[in-house]
């Protein structure tokens, strides 16, 4: 797999099917791009807010992926995504608890993620997937028990894990950089990279996206539609372990730890666009480096109005674009 | 009889009656509620869920004394009973859990209840109702400068702005020409400490660089701790609960900044948590901090009362904590000296005790807390409504997450 | 709301058994009565909202917020009684949820409900911002506090009050509004219903409505607002407690406020797991079950027994579907 260069995205998107990508929008991100380009060589301070909020944008990236592949692959919203992740993350440190190497348990976690949530899935939000507030409030359960169990059986005090990619910092000048933070990013653009491939060139993710989209039609050309679900959600959860175990090392251990990044998640995945995995990237990363700068340069927007602004951005954002930057209108025939 | 008789003996018969209900309803009130012969009913309300649950050791360690108490011969012969209720740190339910205790269960004494917005929720209402509010886990100090307005609330460990105090007396002192950059949560718990901060170095408050605040949901520091690098601070105080505190140190490394000094603050400086953080790749040169508890883990202490009394009391009381006190975490000590203290006020509060007694007896203390460092005692009297103000320095020593807190200096006093 | 008998026997005996019970209980049980009532005034508010128009909000906890800071700050700082602070919160909701209303038009489905979980998640944040003014985290105190026996008595008589004024509202030519409105748009607005200012109009009166309980769930906390107390978790308990009501029954509303008020005190003496985490796991765990057993509510629960042959229930036939 090549190396990633931050700016291919533009080509990538301009190749994928995804037909949200107004010119508007790549220009408009571009010249962001730019700015920041141009911050960073000229200040130091700049450029370390950038870096340091491109890597909270990756933690942001990474869980907003499974929103947008739940959304995308089943239409719901799943409130319960974040603590999905923290348990498959407690499981993980479970398996390291019980000496297995941390890489080994890592994509132990993974596997054991695809069936728990292709289980909930099937179990849980099958029988009441007609509607949507049925669907929310037993992801709100989910959030609510999956909690309640994670702190019944591991406690609720802070523990700790190895962390995947080591503490080294580099430095380029007066700007550091720690391999944690590459390695997240690395991760992220993986994870969009085998997601794209999934939809665009293969058969299971053409019948997912169909199962998504008209779940009747698919039926009728034979397309499992059910199972597409439970693969969607498995999938999702896949990509949640992935999103927690690359935020451990950021908020640590404990039971609480990606329910603040959820929000944050949620916040970038619609900007972005629901639909558009690529999207959640950008939108994470976007919002990740603006809080910072925001917070650094503008001194009315103290800490508290840190979470109001990421919303106010989402909601000014969706004024003008209705279904994100990248997002679609998709035309339902009734 | 006669018809006069008839009256008589009715008459007679009225006054016995009167006479019985009067004495019931004189004698129903002599004993408070929640003593009986054999035991007392005390209670508390404690996140043992949501965001705060990371303090839930300190009921578990408070159950465990009182459990060993029982064990001893109780209170005067009287047996604990502690009932630990689940707010999870939101006030809208710690009110109706009060209630409970004060009005259903009909504690003797609200005990250790944890937070200061719980119980500021209560405080009212437990003064009206005359029940004690006693030795409350929170370092405001609303409850030390109150004890007119509301008699039956005090607390016990050292308030916040008394330790930020210290540590900017501790500056001023032994760090002139230092750059103060400070981190801050932004709640009342990070303000207080800054405020006690800027009292404590008086003039020197001016050489505070940068103070940053910084938000509970807030998933990275980066920005704020950029920001105190960039104002070029080379002191670095942290007023941060637990988990942030970790987040910061680690993030100051790993942005290559090096602070000469590092303060964190009393609650956050658990040993595990400083390994935790030195783990994830902070470095804990310099870091200073303060406490007022026997230390689990610091040889020197091994042999104190308190400590062996700790590790025996967990180990057989609340095996589940024993990992936990090993490793050096001061909550669970804390759990036990609050417990003691209270066991103390108990013994106090006269043959049968009764709450005024309770109260009388924690507003004249003047005892060593065997769990507390030592030479640190609980005094409290009519002027001075803080059970515990005095604190020790503490350095960590010794090599990243293999070291250690190791006191030094003098004992510093956090009010007046 | 249904055309039933105001004088009907059953809710002539739930009344009185209401008006009774503080006699028999204790302070603290009177307690849980209250937030039964300020639950049900709340859910009543959001099923107006979600139920009759069907906008989905995941933010009403804001508006409590905002209703219960209101008078939490009138009575702080200007003493005010306590009974007026509850109209002042009411029109002062109405104008936030009518603020709200109309950017929401732009939003439609999951994006209204993330829009409004950000309304619900960001509110609490600006009271830590003007920590001065609004106490921050340790929270504001009004001038008084009430018994738990007055707080009863004004919560159960607002929820009646409330409760007409839902009925009138929805009996006439709005609520017609409404349900065309959730039933479908377009044909909605060809029918001349104009669609910003009724779909507005809901937001406002459900959101006066959850104000309504907001200050009233202060007055029950002793007269203290604090932000915890307005977590995004309270705005996700609402809409458990208006999908566990179901649209269009009274009685419904009644369940899902009981459910939502009493079940975390009720499961938290669970001894199965441990007190601490049963509450969580039993309270998650009947929350999906009800989901998936009675997708449609209590109500659709009484819908469907009144269609059992023999079986009289109150809930009348709820109109134009």
């Amino acid at each position: 797999m090549e190396a990633v260069r931050r700016l291919n995205y533009r080509e990538r998107r301009a190749n994928r099917i995804g037909t949200g990508v107004s010119p508007a929008v790549v220009i408009a991100l571009v010249a962001a791009a730019i700015f920041l380009l141009v911050g960073s060589l000229l200040s130091p301070i700049f450029a370390q807010q950038t870096v340091a909020g491109l890597a909270q944008g990756a933690v942001f990236a990474s869980l907003a992926l499974a929103l947008v592949l739940i959304y995308r692959a089943t239409e719901v919203i799943n409130f319960a995504q974040g603590e999905m992740a923290m348990a498959t993350t407690y499981f993980a440190y479970q398996l390291t608890l019980w000496h297995v190497s941390y890489w080994w348990a890592f994509f132990l976690t993974l596997i054991i993620a695809f069936f728990f949530g292709a289980i909930v899935q099937v179990a849980i939000i099958r029988p009441v997937q007609r509607s949507v507030i049925a669907v929310v409030i037993v992801t709100v359960g989910m959030f609510v028990l999956i909690d309640g169990l994670v702190t019944w059986k591991w406690g609720a005090d802070l523990k700790f894990m190895p962390a995947p990619f080591g503490n080294t910092v580099y430095h380029v000048g007066s700007v550091a950089f720690a391999r944690q933070d590459i390695g997240t990013l690395v991760v992220t653009i993986i994870s969009v990279v085998l997601l794209w491939v999934l939809f665009k060139f293969t058969k299971l993710g053409l019948a997912m996206r169909a199962a998504a989209l008209r779940p009747a039609s698919a039926a009728l050309v034979g397309v499992r539609v059910n199972r597409m679900l439970a693969i969607g959600w498995g999938l999702a959860a896949v990509l949640g372990a992935v999103a927690g175990l690359m935020t451990e090392p950021t908020v640590f251990l404990q039971p609480t730890m990606m329910q603040a990044v959820l929000l944050y998640a949620f916040a970038a995945a619609v900007l972005g666009g629901l639909e558009s995995p690529a999207g959640a990237v950008i939108g994470g990363l976007a919002l990740g480096v603006f809080l910072n700068l925001v917070g650094q340069y503008v001194g009315f927007a103290t800490s508290e109005l840190r979470l109001p602004i990421a919303f106010a951005v989402l909601l000014i954002v969706l004024l003008v674009k209705p279904h994100g930057l990248f997002g679609s209108k998709q035309v339902r025939r009734v | 009889m006669g018809m006069k008789g008839r009256v008589l003996a009715v008459f007679a018969g009225v006054i016995v009656i009167a006479a019985v209900a009067v004495t019931a309803a004189f004698g129903a009130h002599k004993a408070d509620p929640g003593v009986t012969s054999s035991s007392i009913l005390i209670g508390g309300t404690f996140p043992l869920t949501g965001v705060a649950s990371l303090y839930k050791t300190i009921p578990g360690a408070e159950a465990a004394y009182f459990a060993y108490v029982n064990d001893h011969g109780g209170v005067n012969g009287r047996k604990i009973t502690f009932d630990i209720k689940d707010d999870a740190y939101d006030p809208s339910k710690t009110v109706p859990l009060t209630q409970q205790l004060v009005e259903q269960d009909k504690v003797f004494a609200v005990f250790g209840s944890l937070g200061t917005a719980p119980n500021l929720a209560t405080w009212s209402y437990l003064n009206q109702k005359k029940v004690p509010q006693v030795l409350i886990a929170t370092g405001d100090s609303y409850w030390g400068f109150s004890a007119k307005k509301y008699p039956w609330t005090i607390g016990w460990q050292p308030d916040y702005p008394g330790e930020g105090k210290i540590y900017g007396k501790y500056i001023a002192a032994n760090q002139p020409n230092a750059k103060i950059g400070v981190l801050y949560q932004n709640d009342a718990y990070g303000k207080n400490y800054y405020a006690g901060l800027r009292v404590g170095l008086g003039a020197k408050k001016s050489q505070i660089v940068s103070a940053q605040s910084y938000d509970v949901t807030q998933t990275s520091l980066a920005q704020q701790i950029l920001a105190l690098k960039a104002a070029g601070a080379d002191t670095f105080v942290i007023f941060a609960t637990p988990s942030p505190t970790i987040t910061a140190l680690v993030t100051a490394t790993k942005v290559g900044w090096a602070p000469t000094a590092t303060y964190v603050n009393n609650v956050s400086a658990n040993r595990v948590f400083m390994q935790l953080a030195a783990s994830n790749g902070a470095s804990l040169n310099g870091v200073v901090s303060t406490s007022y508890l026997v230390s689990p883990t610091y040889a020197p202490q091994a042999n104190t009362v308190g400590v062996k009394l700790a590790k025996a009391i967990i180990g057989q009381y609340a095996p589940a904590l024993l990992p936990s006190l090993n490793g050096g975490d001061a909550n669970v000590v804390y759990g036990l000296g609050a417990a003691w203290t209270m066991v103390y006020a108990l013994q106090h509060a006269g043959k049968t005790p009764t709450r005024a007694g309770l109260m009388k007896a924690l507003k004249t203390l003047n005892v060593k807390d065997p769990f507390t460092y030592p030479g640190i005692k609980v005094q409290t009297s009519a002027k001075d409504n803080f059970p515990i103000e005095q604190e020790i320095m503490i350095k960590w020593t010794g090599n990243g997450a293999a070291g250690d807190w190791a006191p030094f200096g003098k004992l510093y006093s956090g009010v007046r | 709301m249904k055309r039933f008998s105001v004088a009907h026997p059953l809710l002539v005996i739930g009344a009185l058994v209401i008006a009774l019970l503080p006699f028999q209980m204790s302070g603290y049980h009177t307690g849980l009565g209250a937030h039964v009532a300020i639950f049900f005034i709340a859910i009543l508010g959001l099923n107006i909202l979600t139920g009759y128009t069907g906008q989905i909000s995941i933010g009403h906890g804001a508006f409590m917020a905002i209703g219960g800071y209101t008078t939490a700050v009138m009575s702080h700082y200007h003493h005010t009684n306590l009974i007026l602070t509850l109209p002042l919160a009411f029109a002062i909701a109405f104008c936030f949820g009518v603020l709200v209303g109309i950017p929401a038009l732009r939003f439609s489905g999951v994006y209204l409900a993330l829009a409004t979980f950000a309304l619900a998640v960001s509110v609490p944040q600006f009271t830590l911002k003007f920590s001065s003014f609004l106490g921050g985290s340790n929270g504001l105190q009004t001038s008084t506090t009430k018994s738990n026996a007055w707080i009863y008595g004004v919560s159960w008589s607002c929820a009646a009050i409330l409760y007409l004024v839902a009925w009138l509202v929805l009996r006439g030519r709005t609520g017609r509004a409404f349900r065309a409105i959730r039933d479908s748009e377009v044909a909605a607005a060809a029918s001349g219903v104009t669609l910003p200012i009724y779909k507005t109009l809901a937001f406002g009166i459900s959101a006066a409505f959850a104000g309504v309980a907001g200050s009233l769930f202060v007055i029950a906390t002793n007269g203290f607002a604090q932000p915890n107390e307005f977590a995004v978790f309270l705005s996700l308990t609402l809409l458990i407690g208006a999908a566990v009501a179901g649209l269009g029954s009274l009685w419904g509303i009644l369940v899902g406020a009981v459910f939502v008020a009493l079940l975390p005190t009720v499961s938290a003496d669970v001894p199965l797991i441990g007190s601490s985490h049963g509450q969580d796991v039993v309270f998650g765990l009947i929350v999906i079950v009800i989901m998936l057993l009675l997708p449609t509510g209590f109500a659709g629960l009484l819908y469907r027994l009144r269609s059992l042959p023999g079986i009289r229930t109150p809930v009348e036939k709820e109109a134009g579907g």
